[in-house]
């Protein structure tokens, strides 16, 4: 009983990383058609900032409130210089947004060495019920994406900035006629999609510890998670997300592990294949 | 007809030389082209350079220069698939990986390195790979979308890089060192001038049976396929039936260049299979200019030594210029560096045995 409870613990919170990082790169895929390269990159800038701030001695909960803003900022930045130009051709801003990946990614690589670095999590310790522990940095990243979610839900549905974004991408010319600037919607989502990645990548550095090729390690999956979810509306890709998630951490259990994670490749590319709009189809939030 | 009249007018602004440009000019406003032709020529000047390669080479420098033919050959798989049919392969190391892998295990455990099977089997299983799935994201009833198709080949060799780290039989981690070198009777292939001969004598073989594919009819039903599949579907043609074949043939010669690298090098590793390979043979064909086959191997050629070059000094920076380069090159110049020679109406060629004008 008590393992099974671990074991459902351990596949919650593995779903709810998945989640996470799913969440930018699915608005930014979602929203804009662009399947942004460097999202993974983006994870490891907020992993990267959280790791700056715990050395330099400042509270790690600093490093992770200022990683979403920083990165936010320079995706606003990218989007605005480079990005944009993208737009006409998904392929072509596929390999754009690999090469600033590699950019920034080889960047880190040089700052950080060839090193995992270690950053203690804010909230150490476990939560005991009965005669089980979790841990209690990793429940509290359940809560956090579970809010994140609901934020991003309520923004999207409820704010008049979720309205123009939705606007924008369901039909832009109408859009810019009614008098809303397409161009800053499109970097705001950008701006968005890659905060959301930087604070992922600040969430989760202390559970996998940094290196240079984190973001990489998610990324694919991500990738693969929004296309089993359906591109085109906000709680696609998270349904994707939660399904790769729980399955990349479930099957393990009950398979060897290097079957369980080709496994999990092949049964989505095959859903996709015979399922091309996704799990949840249709566009909106 | 005005674009290539706009790049022929580039070709002039950049300043490639004088003669070259008013040859390239001159094919543009006469039609049919009389004047000189800019492609043989540097297919001439890279075959002259490559064959002069270990005459003037230290020992070690022809070692390397044969380990970047081969990725020349491997370059121009994609560049078949990307630049000539518009599918987007994010996942050719698959091919070339898995042929490597299947070389290697005939080596090991069967002790087969005759060369004259060895090469055949690697082409068939990077020709089955690409096959199966080629086969299966490209066919069907509803055509799938270039994304699907992008990400899926990145996920078939992501996976299989997965597969081959975990998988105690084909070494795991580690791969499969000390592979017996290639064999003909008795003569054994090892690292040095024969076997960078051998192998340019493969790539100069490969490089012009594609380059009769390319420019027969079935290489014109391509070009339109990747410039506007709908038109090329309303013509009749199955379009999906077109993209599976040359994908077929692409990892055909992905697998024949995995096979040699195997050899080559001795050993292989999970990275073979994996993402990291599949981007590099994208960045040698965008670098030296996806479309034309002499791009390809340019590419391959410049990359790798550019890397080698500076990989003493400068090998943690080597990276983070090689992807400003390519964000640069995909900016300012999507067809490569062999744009700077080459005029759009060249680039794009003529097609059929007449070799009929195609405006």
């Amino acid at each position: 009983m008590a393992n099974a409870f671990v074991a459902a613990f351990e596949i919650l919170s593995f779903g709810a990383i998945i989640v996470l990082i799913v969440l930018g790169l699915g608005i930014i895929a979602s929203m804009m058609g662009i399947f942004n390269f460097a999202q993974g990159e983006f994870v490891l800038l907020g992993a990267y900032i959280t790791y700056l701030a715990y050395a330099k001695g400042m509270p790690i909960w600093a490093g992770m409130v200022a990683a979403p803003f920083v990165v936010g900022a320079l995706g606003f930045a990218l989007e605005a210089l480079i990005i944009r130009r993208f737009y006409a051709a998904p392929i072509v801003a596929m390999l754009g947004t690999y090469a600033l990946g590699l950019i920034i990614r080889e960047s880190v690589r040089g700052l950080i060495g060839g090193f995992y670095l270690t950053v203690p999590e804010p909230i150490g310790g476990s939560i005991d019920i009965g005669a089980m522990h979790i841990s209690a940095w990793r429940f509290t990243i359940i809560v956090i994406t579970l809010l994140v979610m609901a934020g991003c839900y309520l923004l999207l549905s409820r704010t008049s900035f979720g309205l123009r974004m939705r606007a924008t991408l369901e039909n832009p010319s109408l859009a810019r006629a009614s008098g809303i600037s397409t161009p800053l919607m499109y970097g705001a989502t950008f701006a968005f999609g890659s905060a959301l990645a930087g604070l992922a990548g600040a969430l989760i550095v202390p559970v996998f510890s940094l290196y240079a090729d984190l973001g990489l390690r998610f990324l694919i999956q991500g990738f693969v998670a929004v296309m089993v979810g359906g591109v085109g509306s906000f709680i696609g890709p998270v349904a994707g997300a939660g399904v790769i998630g729980t399955l990349s951490a479930a099957l393990p259990w009950v398979m060897a592990p290097v079957v369980a994670d080709v496994l999990v490749f092949v049964l989505a590319i095959v859903f996709i294949k015979f399922r091309p709009q996704g799990l949840i189809a249709g566009k909106g939030v | 007809m005005l674009k290539s009249m706009g790049a022929a007018k580039q070709a002039v602004h950049t300043g490639v030389g004088d003669g070259t440009d008013v040859s390239v000019a001159g094919a543009v406003s006469s039609g049919r082209s009389s004047g000189l032709k800019i492609l043989p020529i540097v297919e001439a000047v890279v075959l002259v350079a490559a064959l002069l390669a270990p005459l003037v080479l230290q020992d070690y420098l022809t070692v390397f220069a044969t380990r970047v033919i081969i990725l020349a050959l491997f370059a121009l798989s994609f560049d078949l698939v990307w630049g000539y049919a518009g599918i987007m392969s994010f996942g050719q190391a698959l091919f070339f990986g898995s042929a490597g892998y299947g070389v290697a295990l005939l080596a090991r455990d069967l002790d087969i390195t005759n060369i004259f099977l060895v090469l055949p089997a690697g082409t068939l299983i990077g020709l089955a790979f690409a096959l199966l799935l080629g086969g299966f994201l490209l066919l069907g009833r509803h055509p799938s979308s270039v994304i699907f198709v992008s990400l899926g080949t990145l996920t078939g060799s992501y996976a299989a890089d997965r597969l081959a780290r975990g998988w105690y039989y084909l070494g795991g981690q580690n791969g499969i060192p000390s592979i017996a070198p290639m064999s003909l009777g008795t003569y054994e292939f090892t690292e040095g001038p024969a076997f960078y001969y051998l192998v340019l004598g493969i790539l100069v073989l490969v490089y012009l049976l594609c380059r009769f594919l390319v420019r027969s009819q079935f290489g014109l039903a391509l070009a339109g396929l990747r410039e506007n599949e709908q038109r090329i579907a309303f013509f009749g043609y199955k379009a999906q039936h077109l993209k599976a074949i040359i994908f077929t043939i692409g990892g055909a010669v992905a697998g024949l260049a995995g096979s040699l690298y195997a050899f080559h090098e001795g050993f292989v590793w999970p990275n073979m299979v994996g993402v990291v390979v599949s981007t590099q043979v994208v960045l040698y064909v965008l670098f030296g200019g996806s479309g034309t086959l002499i791009g390809a191997v340019i590419g391959a050629v410049i990359v790798e030594g550019v890397s080698f070059w500076l990989s003493d000094n400068y090998r943690d920076i080597w990276p983070i210029i090689l992807g400003v380069l390519l964000l640069v090159v995909i900016l300012f110049r999507p067809l490569g560096l062999i744009s700077f020679m080459l005029g759009e109406r060249e680039r794009v060629g003529s097609f059929g045995a007449k070799a009929k004008e195609n405006p």
